[in-house]
């Protein structure tokens, strides 16, 4: 950030830049041979998702994909792996609604105690995941998994039986009473979300640049043994960032509640696969905090846009999760690619020493 | 199967004009290299000399840019260790390549079985390395299980390894890093029968001592070059010595002793996985050294100290509070510092940068004001602590990988210094490092003592303890069995205790901590209370 030069030298340089150009060249030759222009259908997705039709959409997906990539990727700072996002999702979705439908405080009030819920549930349970690592020794990318599925279950059960709108053939609660939702800018579909979840984007990066916190985090992700062997406590440190994953995957789901279709539609936040995209877009980034917003507004844009892409050509939107997909194949192969060059240059590394080290 | 070489008066092998180039550096520069059929030969050099590259290339596992490699006087291009091996050719790694679980025949012929109808034949696995047993006096049983031997025969195992492949040149890689000077002096009995049988051996290592007493010719590298090439018998330690390093090093310097104040740690009863009952106290202003040969409990003491393992029972105390149970961040916060054995996958973060690497521990307290670490006075602090222990580092923003090893030692080192902690636990802290940066890093920790500090000394170089340690203490099997003033121990009394050659009786008395178990412990033959010590490790 200091000097702009180096860094776009970097940038030009790191395997991230490498893994998207390929997934271009090769989205290319595959339109290509499927009789389309890719030039053509390249830029019907840039069209689709960044012209003044479809940012409003870009924004609102990138909200989703953002937070949870966020969410995914402040434990995966620290080398955690948090793959019970859906269920944070979904509980923080299911606490906003509830609260958001039976708070008798003002529409105001009401509102910003449903986004508080929400982090609360989210944050609660996947502190939970966390406890059952450091207690009980269940590692955290299966207890984090595994609690998802029940969560999903309790919201289904929940809007399908207490919380179900009377009369509606739909599993999904009442509409949110007026008022209850985030304000929009202007008559766009984009809300006060979208400002939640960059503020928390520059909180983390805040975090993690300039305390020491997130020096512990950093260095906790490099070497864990070198971060307890200063006297990093590992369950406290799991615990509290879990805590803050799960209260970030709250956030998402209530924004997800409190903007359209403001209520609880079974399934409706999950669909998508916002945790999945923003899994992606987290290790795209290596979790690192701006490059997290970088990637997520990327698959945002892929997204989008593919949709329009097959409204006005004959590419099917596919090809956006292809190209989606080759980009992460592409970076795990440049990353095993350049540790097998570490392995071998093993020599080369003694040798490198040599000028250095005389004068000792 | 071991074929007779064809005329003993050519080389075993050569390696004639061998240049290899790694973007930046040249690793090996018209590099030859001759070595006689049935010599012991020494490859001598700091890290980073070349002697690996030049070794890999011999073995298949690099190509040369420049220069033939000759085996039996045919020019030959290997392109894997395989081909190597066919030629007669045979590496023996520093960390052991066996099957803990297996038995010796098991491990021996593991990968080369003979076969019968295509099922392994066991009885003739067991018949081969009982010849070869048997043929170079290798004194070991083919059917023990690899895991319960000790480690100098578990080298004799990787030997037997090599033969059963029809290894007529033997290269062996720091052979005696984890062997007692005992069983170092066996191996090399072994290495010379085996050159009396015509085999041939290259033996990498910076161990000058060895060197000296076991080998017959000693070729130096430095820098990618060979700079000499010597008749050990014509030569001596500081002659080999300035050729590695390029100018004369004072060897095993013996530093004066320190002036011992108060005492700063004592541990009573100590009892964790791996420990047992130890018993010693470090004063400030003192060098305790632990000597000992790895694995016989010193690491896990260490990290019993400074809170990475659960203590068992007994009690630990740092400047007379009680810290037995205290997490490692509490010790530090009560004073104490601690430079770990394995300097990449505990003591650093390789990845992280050379500032980051500095800044963990003062991170809490120096350089942060409630939570918030401004980069700025990381890096402030980095460039401080490079300029004050000499690390060489581009800059602070460089990964702390692109290090060489004794500058990687100098920023660990220094960064716990700059602690300034009542207490410092340094274990090896000379390992793998360069002889120039080792005198470095043993003025520096002399400095701390001076300065009124407590160091507990963890070292594998018992020149190192000797120089350094104002007491020295020797564990073996867990337990502290030996202690001894400065300069009352010499290498074999101290390699004795080492191989559990003392009654283990407690040393340290609790008035008079400078005792030397040798008045104590009987001075009876060592083989009795080597057995003694043994039945009891039993009990």
């Amino acid at each position: 950030m200091a000097t702009t030069l180096p860094a776009a030298a970097r940038v030009l340089r790191s395997p991230v830049f490498f893994s998207v150009a390929a997934a271009l060249v090769i989205g290319a030759l595959f339109l290509i041979g499927t009789g389309a222009d890719p030039l053509t259908a390249y830029q019907a997705v840039l069209t689709g998702s960044l012209g003044s039709d479809g940012i409003g959409s870009t924004l609102t997906t990138g909200t989703s994909v953002l937070g949870m990539a966020l969410a995914l990727a402040i434990p995966l700072r620290a080398g955690l792996i948090n793959l019970g996002g859906d269920g944070q999702l979904v509980l923080g979705g299911i606490a906003a609604v509830a609260v958001g439908l039976y708070s008798p405080l003002p529409a105001p009030l009401t509102t910003v105690l449903a986004v508080l819920a929400g982090m609360a549930g989210g944050a609660l349970y996947a502190a939970l995941a966390a406890l059952c690592d450091i207690k009980f020794g269940v590692p955290l990318l299966v207890s984090s998994l595994l609690l998802s599925y029940p969560a999903g279950s309790l919201a289904s059960y929940l809007v399908r039986y207490p919380l179900k709108e009377p009369g509606s053939s739909l599993p999904q609660t009442e509409r949110l009473p007026d008022g209850v939702a985030l304000p929009a800018f202007g008559s766009s579909t984009v809300t006060l979300g979208l400002v939640l979840v960059a503020l928390a984007a520059v909180a983390y990066h805040v975090v993690d640049s300039r305390t020491t916190v997130g020096y512990e985090m950093r260095m906790t992700g490099l070497n864990r043994r070198f971060s307890a062997y200063a006297g990093v406590e590992r369950g406290r440190q799991t615990l509290q960032l879990m805590a803050v994953s799960g209260a970030i995957a709250g956030l998402v789901g209530a924004v997800g509640v409190l903007t359209f279709p403001f209520r609880f539609l079974d399934g409706s936040l999950t669909a998508p696969g916002y945790t999945w995209t923003g899994l992606t877009a987290a290790l795209l980034a290596a979790a690192a905090p701006l490059g997290t917003v970088l990637a997520s507004f990327f698959f945002a844009v892929l997204q989008v846009g593919g949709l329009s892409m097959e409204r006005t050509t004959d590419v099917p939107r596919e090809l956006t999760q292809v190209l989606q997909a080759i980009v992460i194949v592409f970076l795990a192969a440049r990353l095993r690619i350049t540790w097998r060059r570490r392995k071998s240059d093993e020599p080369q590394k003694e040798s490198r020493k040599d000028p250095r080290k005389v004068g000792a | 199967m071991t074929p007779q070489p064809p005329d003993p008066s050519e080389p075993a092998f050569e390696l004639i004009g061998i240049s290899k180039e790694f973007p930046g550096t040249l690793a090996n520069d018209r590099v030859d290299l001759a070595v006689r059929r049935g010599e012991i030969h020494a490859l001598m050099g700091e890290n980073g000399a070349g002697k690996s590259t030049l070794m890999s290339v011999l073995y298949g596992m690099l190509r040369p840019d420049a220069g033939t490699v000759k085996v039996d006087g045919r020019e030959v291009s290997f392109a894997s260790p395989g081909d190597a091996m066919a030629a007669g050719l045979g590496m023996a790694h520093q960390s052991f390549k066996l099957f803990d679980s297996l038995t010796v025949t098991e491990n021996v012929v593991y990968g080369a079985e003979p076969r019968r109808y295509g099922f392994v034949d066991r009885a003739a696995a067991r018949r081969r390395v009982a010849e070869l047993v048997e043929a170079h006096g290798l004194a070991v049983d083919p059917d023990a299980r690899v895991g319960d031997l000790p480690v100098g025969v578990r080298q004799r195992v990787e030997i037997l390894k090599l033969l059963h492949r029809g290894a007529r040149t033997l290269i062996l890689d720091e052979p005696t890093a984890v062997l007692t000077p005992s069983e170092a002096d066996a191996l090399f009995g072994v290495l010379r029968s085996l050159t009396d049988a015509g085999r041939t051996v290259v033996l990498v290592t910076h161990k000058l001592r060895e060197v000296l007493e076991g080998s017959d010719n000693v070729t130096v590298m430095r820098d990618g070059r060979v700079v000499a090439r010597l008749r050990t018998a014509d030569t001596t330690a500081d002659e080999i010595a300035a050729a590695m390093t390029g100018r004369s090093v004072a060897l095993d310097r013996v530093y004066e002793t320190g002036a011992p104040g108060e005492e700063v740690l004592r541990v009573s009863g100590l009892t964790a996985a791996g420990v047992h009952d130890a018993e010693l106290t470090v004063r400030a202003g003192e060098i305790v050294g632990i000597a000992g040969v790895a694995g016989n409990g010193q690491s896990e003491l260490v990290e019993a100290l400074a809170g990475l393992r659960q203590v068992d029972s007994g009690r630990v105390m740092l400047s007379g509070r009680d810290i037995t149970h205290a997490s490692a961040a509490r010790r530090r916060v009560e004073g104490l510092a601690y430079v770990p054995e394995d300097r990449h996958a505990v003591g650093t973060a390789p990845a992280a940068s050379v500032a980051d690497n500095l800044a963990m521990g003062h991170h809490r307290t120096a350089l942060s004001h409630k939570g918030v670490l401004p980069p700025k006075s990381v890096r402030e602090h980095a460039v401080k602590l490079i300029e004050r222990f000499g690390v060489k580092a581009s800059s602070p923003g460089v990964a702390a990988s692109a290090l060489s090893g004794g500058n990687l030692q100098k920023l660990l080192i220094g960064r716990e210094i700059a602690h300034d902690a009542p207490l410092l636990l340094v274990e090896q802290p000379t390992r793998g490092v360069d002889i120039g940066a080792v005198q470095n890093i043993h003025e520096q920790l002399i400095a701390y003592r001076d300065a009124g500090h407590a160091v507990l000394l963890v070292s594998a170089e018992l020149s190192e303890v000797r120089g350094l340690a104002d007491r020295i203490l020797v564990m073996y099997e867990g337990r502290i069995v030996a202690s001894y003033p400065k300069g009352e121990a010499d290498e074999r009394t101290l390699g004795l205790a080492m191989a559990g050659g003392v009654d283990s009786a407690r040393p340290e008395a609790e008035a008079e901590p400078v005792v030397p178990a040798s008045r104590t412990a009987p001075t009876a033959r060592p083989e009795e209370t080597a057995q003694t010590a043994q039945t009891e490790k039993g009990a």
